[in-house]
């Protein structure tokens, strides 16, 4: 293949993302980089200074990280299982995780309005055993939306260490054996440390997801615990303050590209060593 | 004029350092030619030149008269069996050899014709609605030659067909794709690294190195008479010692004693220093209170190995470490003080380097 | 090790978390009452009926589909051929080229929303379902180049100079060698693409208007008001589209794929 006929089918693809999508990101990013003078960060030292716009900020962050590493807690061992399981299993595990995976948000945040809701099942439960005499209101809580971005995301962390776990040879495991580890050690010592580059690769997904999630926070979270994709939402279609939605647009943008990068960083200093 | 003429052809991957270096060769038609040497020497490369997936930097590639360098692919009319067979995965044993001919626009009964004929040759007619993953290695190449071979190609080209058959096979195959071959009387390229293999089917062989043919000649003469310490060595070769040239005939080596060589062919000065060079079973490995006295070096046992046939023996001696095979009906230890001796008649003299 | 009966439990427990709640889903869509309750109360099918006599859902139900399979396709058209040429050999910006199609995903999905609202809707004033249209295409081409590029990544491409070896030009070589032999890469590239936009809530939000809206927004606009077991009804149908693509995607690309 000639490299000029290989550029020639890149063109209508580059074309169509360029225009599309560069061009549109640049178009609400540059106005708010405009002052009267050149280039201002003026509208971003405001939001920056800003203590409701922090502690949405602060919120979402926080969201992002206990849902990223309660999917770490659960992911490692349950990844761990699912690729030293019989082939039959082993499948039938990747599709019970890959399932919810690709269900609609709405429906899988839904599903735990029904469960946590005030006439949910859990409410329910805890009323009947007289744990509570009335329903207590475990909707709308930032911890609901916790459990609601666990639910998104777990699977998608199981999935992304389940190959890398897959990769780790069973003779290691013994190789420690052999060597005097018993079968905790042995876990920590050489299975934990291998799948360090999975569960980073994992995490970047969980947590980036979780930050920019829209509809989770949306159902489970309610208008008071508002995090920045729905502030998003609001300022641009609610209020009409496209300034403000840019402002928060390119927020949004570079902390993902931050995370993804920095983590990166880290990423590829276990893959130098070969692990 | 030669079928093939490859003229100071030059390609490079990155631009920068060159695959093959001014590589020149002529095949004339109705040969059974091998590019012979080990990976990386640029045998496929050259290959792929003739077969036109890869541009030449520099150079040209006249096949029959007119120049096919920068020739599509796909007006070459070359057949082409791939190392890796390349199949049509979903399409029958039928299908895949009739490809070229549909390709050619050849009518409906003249492809069931010419397919079911070559499916015939290569005793494959049984199978001509199999799909490629239900033959076994052996099926699947004869499918892949009948393919090459339908488009009646002006040139067949295989790159490595038998490398990924078990020993047995390989054997029985390369006599059939000699026997088609010549049946055919179609021109043939054929690149391997197995220098048996090659030897046993072609009618010349180019010896390749580093992107340059290093000793184009018969099998024969290649095995008889390396012209490179490369091509020596490649081929089984051992010892290799300097020799510097006295009188016609006679050399020296560094330690002063004089061999003498009955062929020379390389014509020289006096003082001139080569290579010289001899098998290991071509060495008379004799007692050192032997009275053989001429072209004989000093040397004492350091190891011995059973090699089946022979032992042979790694001997320290006033040139340098040699190998040598020697029967069985005497054996020496470790330590044992030899004569080794060089009939003239076995020692090579080789080009030197810059030639 | 892996018979450890900690990591057993905590393996189990985590099953029951992520299917629990959508088989609760799935057994309160059966509700005979008229409010969601678990254990559901009676039998009935007349939330199924409902959804499929609502017209907001029915409408918007096709909108997704009509969206989805013009997006996958016209995301096929232009990804396969920039698939194929990232396949191939190394050239000088192949992974500058790369990170351009696999951007899309990178960008919060809100922030691709407000920005295709300003740029298609407000700027060029295009219409609500070319809006939408346009945004799913740039959605789902990730995708395809990830999975049609993980096909083609697998083949063996002396099957395509076999082809050109025996006379066809490159583009025949292409449609009667290449293309058939990565059919099952196309197919679950489609499944992937068709799903993830049918699911796309955060740039949907932003390309919807009168009589224009996607099945997704709608469900959530419906939760907001309104807590009875249609959504759960719904729920079912939706989930029992997403076992059909599953087994495709089993039966073509492998869900293994996924672990890659």
């Amino acid at each position: 293949m000639k490299a000029k006929s290989i550029y020639l089918l890149l063109i209508p693809g580059l074309i169509v993302v360029v225009f599309f999508l560069f061009v549109p990101i640049l178009m609400i990013i540059v106005p708010t980089l405009k002052g009267d003078q050149g280039i201002t960060l003026s509208r971003y030292i405001i939001f920056f200074k800003d203590a409701y716009y922090m502690s949405i900020l602060m919120r979402t962050v926080r969201i992002g990280i206990i849902t990223t590493l309660i999917c770490i807690l659960l992911g490692v061992p349950v990844s761990y299982y699912v690729a030293k399981s019989s082939p039959k299993i082993k499948g039938l595990l990747l599709a019970a995780a890959i399932f919810p995976q690709l269900t609609d948000s709405v429906v899988r945040s839904f599903a735990w309005m029904t469960i946590l809701g005030r006439n949910g099942i859990v409410n329910s439960l805890l009323v009947s055993a007289h744990l509570f005499t009335e329903p207590h209101m475990f909707l709308y809580t930032e911890s609901a939306i916790i459990v609601g971005s666990v639910y998104l995301f777990l699977p998608l962390m199981i999935i992304s260490m389940v190959g890398v776990m897959d990769s780790i040879e069973d003779d290691l495991v013994e190789a420690a054996e052999s060597l005097g580890a018993n079968k905790v050690v042995a876990f920590f010592k050489i299975i934990f440390p291998l799948s360090v580059p999975g569960m980073i690769v994992g995490s970047v997904l969980v947590f980036t997801g979780t930050f920019t999630a829209y509809t989770t926070p949306q159902l489970l979270g309610g208008n008071k615990n508002t995090v920045l994709a729905t502030l998003l939402y609001q300022k641009a279609m609610t209020l009409s303050d496209w300034t403000q939605a840019s402002v928060l647009s390119m927020v949004m943008i570079l902390i993902t590209l931050a995370v993804m990068f920095s983590i990166n960083k880290v990423a590829s200093r276990f893959y130098v060593r070969g692990v | 004029m030669a079928l093939i003429h490859l003229k100071d052809i030059c390609v490079s991957y990155d631009g920068k350092s060159d695959i093959l270096k001014k590589l020149n060769l002529n095949i004339e038609k109705g040969q059974f030619v091998s590019l012979l040497g080990p990976s990386g020497c640029g045998k496929t490369t050259t290959l792929r030149v003739i077969a036109g997936f890869i541009d030449t930097r520099a150079g040209e590639f006249i096949f029959n008269g007119s120049d096919y360098t920068r020739l599509a692919v796909h007006k070459r009319n070359f057949g082409l069996v791939f190392q890796s067979y390349a199949l049509f995965p979903h399409l029958t044993v039928f299908d895949n050899v009739a490809f070229g001919l549909r390709m050619r626009k050849t009518s409906k009964e003249e492809i069931k014709e010419s397919v079911e004929g070559i499916l015939e040759v290569v005793d494959l007619s049984a199978y001509s609605k199999r799909y490629p993953k239900e033959l076994s290695g052996g099926q699947r190449q004869r499918v892949a030659l009948a393919r090459a071979l339908v488009i009646q190609p002006d040139l067949l080209l295989l790159d490595e067909p038998l490398s990924n058959l078990d020993a047995k096979l390989r054997l029985k195959m390369r006599v059939e794709i000699k026997k088609i071959q010549q049946k055919m009387g179609i021109t043939t390229l054929f690149v391997t690294h197995d220098q048996e293999e090659c030897f046993s089917v072609s009618d010349m062989v180019a010896v390749m190195n580093k992107g340059v043919v290093e000793q184009y000649d018969s099998p024969e003469k290649i095995y008889s008479r390396p012209k490179t310490e490369f091509v020596a060595r490649f081929i089984g070769f051992e010892n290799f010692f300097s020799l510097k040239k006295q009188e016609n005939g006679i050399f020296l080596t560094d330690s002063g004693i004089s061999i003498h060589i009955d062929e020379e062919e390389t014509y020289s000065d006096r003082e001139e220093v080569f290579t010289g060079t001899i098998r290991p079973e071509n060495i008379e490995l004799l007692p050192s209170d032997s009275n053989q006295t001429d072209n004989v070096i000093q040397g004492s046992i350091e190891v011995r190995t059973f090699v089946g046939k022979d032992y042979q023996y790694s001997v320290d001696t006033e040139v340098g470490a040699m190998i040598v095979n020697s029967s069985k009906e005497r054996m020496y230890h470790q330590g044992d003080k030899v004569k080794l001796h060089l009939p003239s008649n076995k020692v090579l003299i080789l080009k030197s380097k810059e030639d | 090790m892996k018979n450890n009966k900690i990591l057993v439990l905590v393996v189990i427990l985590v099953y029951v978390f992520l299917c629990g709640p959508l088989l609760i889903i799935g057994a309160t869509a059966f509700n005979s009452g008229n409010i969601m309750s678990f254990p559901p109360k009676g039998f009935s099918f007349r939330w199924f009926a409902m959804v499929f006599q609502s017209e907001t859902f029915m409408t918007t139900l096709g909108i997704s589909f009509q969206v989805a399979v013009l997006a996958t396709l016209i995301a096929l058209i232009i990804g396969i051929p920039a698939a194929y040429a990232l396949s191939r050999k190394n050239y000088r910006g192949k992974n500058i080229v790369q990170n351009i199609f696999i951007s899309p995903i990178i960008v919060p999905g809100v922030v691709l929303g407000f920005a295709f609202f300003r740029f298609l809707i407000i700027k060029l004033q295009f219409g609500v379902f070319l809006s939408l249209l346009i945004g799913h295409v740039i959605i789902v081409i990730p995708y395809i180049i990830r999975v049609i590029g993980s096909s083609l990544d697998n083949l063996d491409f002396s099957i395509e100079e076999a082809a050109v070896s025996l006379g066809a030009t490159k583009l025949r070589a292409f449609f009667l060698i290449v293309l058939p032999n990565i059919t099952s890469g196309v197919i679950a590239a489609f499944m992937l693409a068709f799903i993830n936009s049918f699911n796309n809530v955060p740039a949907s939000l932003f390309l919807t208007g009168p009589g224009v809206s996607t099945l997704p927004i709608s469900m959530m606009s419906y939760v907001e008001y309104n807590y009875d077991p249609a959504i759960s009804a719904l729920s079912v149908i939706l989930m029992a589209m997403t076992v059909l693509i599953m087994f495709i995607i089993e039966k073509t690309l492998g869900l293994s794929h996924f672990t890659k």
